[in-house]
């Protein structure tokens, strides 16, 4: 059964699915940048100035010198593994987000289509983020085992002691979320957050405060940023994991960090901060059909658009927001010792999450 | 007091310590002062694009040879820089001249400073009797090829970029300029601006 609308729904989903990829691969050139100015002016320079005005061309700058490098693999590391690491980071990285809802279902101006902002609405969209960016922890090790160096191996084993004492606190804060907004779907757990700020579950007090710290602690320690980045500790393991790495495939590496990066913002925000629900309830509601009732015609359309166009902003803004505070954490905090994260995870952070439970358990009855 | 005692000192658990942790206020005050920074303006000399540092009066860069007022030269060919010179980097060759080029009739044939081994101590400069070699302020001296480190009597005898009469420790404005024999960064003496350590 070919017919036209299945046909416009594959060509519908195709471009989501195209849209979002490229934007994931395009996202860590101006990160990059502003990673880099964030840290120039935090440690009072400039950050890249050179390379076009205030040095927003040196990613690709950087871009064209990766893919000139040589792409070196040890003479006695494990080739197969060696090659394939960097791509196992990357995959589940950029599949999380097929789950991941960047605003509700707009109507597309003068064809009054409906198309959702997500690739797919899951109802377990919850546990399949949780499942496929544990993931990503593969390539980390297959990376640190396959080089066949000692600074490599170090760092993989690190990455794989610090999964096991992040990803049970950070399921924990999923599991509050779950609990506060009754859903697994992460569409449903925006809804469930509408209306002005003091929905969000960051105000549900007093567990929302201490779901989000636990989250975005767990949530850190995931992207391996500092201040846990010990699989890539530059002190004491040289670069760590991908100490043999060079060119591209240490590309790969770096992008999957920006995108973790982004993906951690982008969950902070759908499970605590409301999404792209605007922070307070504007006093009409805009969208196709008030604007026929007051003005009718094109400006309706023209409404829709706007309709469509704001929540995103809302929610790009919010990310754009985490996004910074990562950073500026980077350069804020020395690194942690991965017993003290092991410390922070299994005494702290996992009893706590216990009593969050429970507390929130009692609040939610 | 002791490592042990210290670490007593810090495990303390009082109602201000607890709360300290509990509300991370001491990673906020770091958070503050980091923000701070990032908001506050950078301290970065813009070398080589649009800024020049010009060095104090008594730094030790290239040498220069001077002359007094008349336009004479002040080099009387004593070779005292030359026996000073801890590296031997200074070859003098002096002889007669009565036409008033230098201040007496003994003046330099040959007066050249091999940079390449020169270590600027200064010393060359402390023992010129006549004030006639001084070290200038200039500090480019990258090029391609190590002929350009040996300098002889005429390029000396130049005008310097910096006259004396500019005090220096300064940041001015620049140009960077790409040419032939390497690069230069030209620096616009009239354009003062505020030194590194003074912005913020
Ligand atoms: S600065 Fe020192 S090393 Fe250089 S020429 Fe003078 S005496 Fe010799
Ligand atoms: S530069 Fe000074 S010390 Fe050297 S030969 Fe000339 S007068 Fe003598």
């Amino acid at each position: 059964m070919l017919d036209s609308a299945l046909i416009l729904e594959l060509a519908i989903m195709f471009i989501k699915v195209f849209v979002v990829g490229s934007v994931l691969f395009a996202l860590p050139i101006p990160l990059t940048w502003l990673e880099r100015k964030v840290a120039g002016h935090i440690q009072v320079r400039l950050g890249p100035f050179r390379v076009g005005p205030h040095g927003v061309l040196q990613p690709l700058a950087d871009m064209i010198k990766m893919l000139l490098k040589e792409d070196i693999v040890p003479e006695k590391a494990d080739k197969w593994l060696f090659r394939l690491a960097p791509i196992m980071t990357l995959v589940p990285t950029f599949t999380v987000f097929v789950a991941i809802p960047f605003g509700d279902k707009v109507r597309i101006p003068f064809t009054g289509r409906e198309v959702a902002l997500y690739i797919s609405d899951m109802n377990v969209a919850v546990l399949y983020i949780l499942a496929i960016s544990g993931l990503g922890i593969y390539g980390i090790i297959f990376g640190g085992w396959a080089s066949n160096s000692k600074y490599a191996l170090l760092g993989g084993l690190r990455s794989a002691a610090q999964m096991i004492s992040y990803e049970v606190a950070m399921s924990f804060a999923v599991i509050g979320v779950v609990m506060l907004s009754n859903s697994l779907s992460l569409v449903e757990i925006v809804k469930s957050q509408s209306g002005g700020f003091l929905h969000w579950n960051f105000f549900y007090l007093p567990v929302g405060p201490l779901w989000f710290i636990i989250f975005i602690i767990a949530g850190f320690a995931e992207t391996n940023r500092i201040p846990f980045d010990m699989p890539e500790d530059e002190g004491s393991l040289g670069a760590g994991y991908h100490v043999e790495y060079s060119g591209m495939r240490f590309a790969y590496y770096m992008l999957a960090e920006y995108v973790a990066m982004v993906t951690v913002s982008v969950l902070a925000v759908i499970f605590f901060f409301g999404g792209w629900n605007p922070p307070f309830n504007l006093p009409f509601h805009l969208t196709g059909e008030t604007a026929m009732f007051v003005n009718g015609g094109w400006n309706a359309e023209f409404l829709n658009l706007l309709a469509a166009v704001i929540p995103l902003f809302w929610f790009a803004g919010k990310v754009a927001v985490f996004i910074y505070s990562f950073m500026w954490i980077r350069f804020t905090l020395p690194r942690y010792r991965y017993d003290q994260l092991m410390r922070i995870g299994w005494r702290v952070l996992i009893p706590l999450s216990m009593v969050n439970i429970l507390v929130t358990g009692f609040m939610r009855i | 007091m002791s490592a042990g005692k210290y670490m007593e000192k810090k495990r303390e658990c009082g109602i201000r310590d607890i709360f300290r942790r509990t509300f991370f206020i001491d990673f906020i005050k770091g958070l503050m002062v980091t923000l701070r920074y990032n908001l506050s303006k950078s301290v970065t000399v813009r070398y080589p694009d649009t800024e020049k540092w010009v060095p104090f009066p008594r730094y030790r860069g290239v040498h220069t040879l001077n002359r007094d007022e008349k336009g004479r030269e002040l080099c009387v060919a004593c070779e005292l820089c030359a026996r000073a010179c801890p590296t031997k980097c200074i070859t003098v060759v002096p002889m007669e001249d009565d036409t008033g080029r230098g201040i007496a009739d003994r003046v330099a044939k040959v007066w050249k400073v091999d940079l390449v081994r020169c270590l600027f101590c200064g010393y060359c400069e402390d023992a010129c009797p006549t004030f006639a070699l001084r070290l200038g302020k200039d500090y480019e001296r990258a090029c391609t090829d190590v002929s350009c480190a040996l300098l002889d009597r005429e390029e000396l005898l130049g005008p310097a970029e910096v006259p004396w009469s500019f005090d220096g420790g300064v940041v001015v404005g620049a140009r960077f300029e790409r040419g032939k024999g390497g690069i230069k960064v030209a620096a616009d003496l009239s354009d003062e601006k505020s030194p590194w350590f003074e912005r913020q």
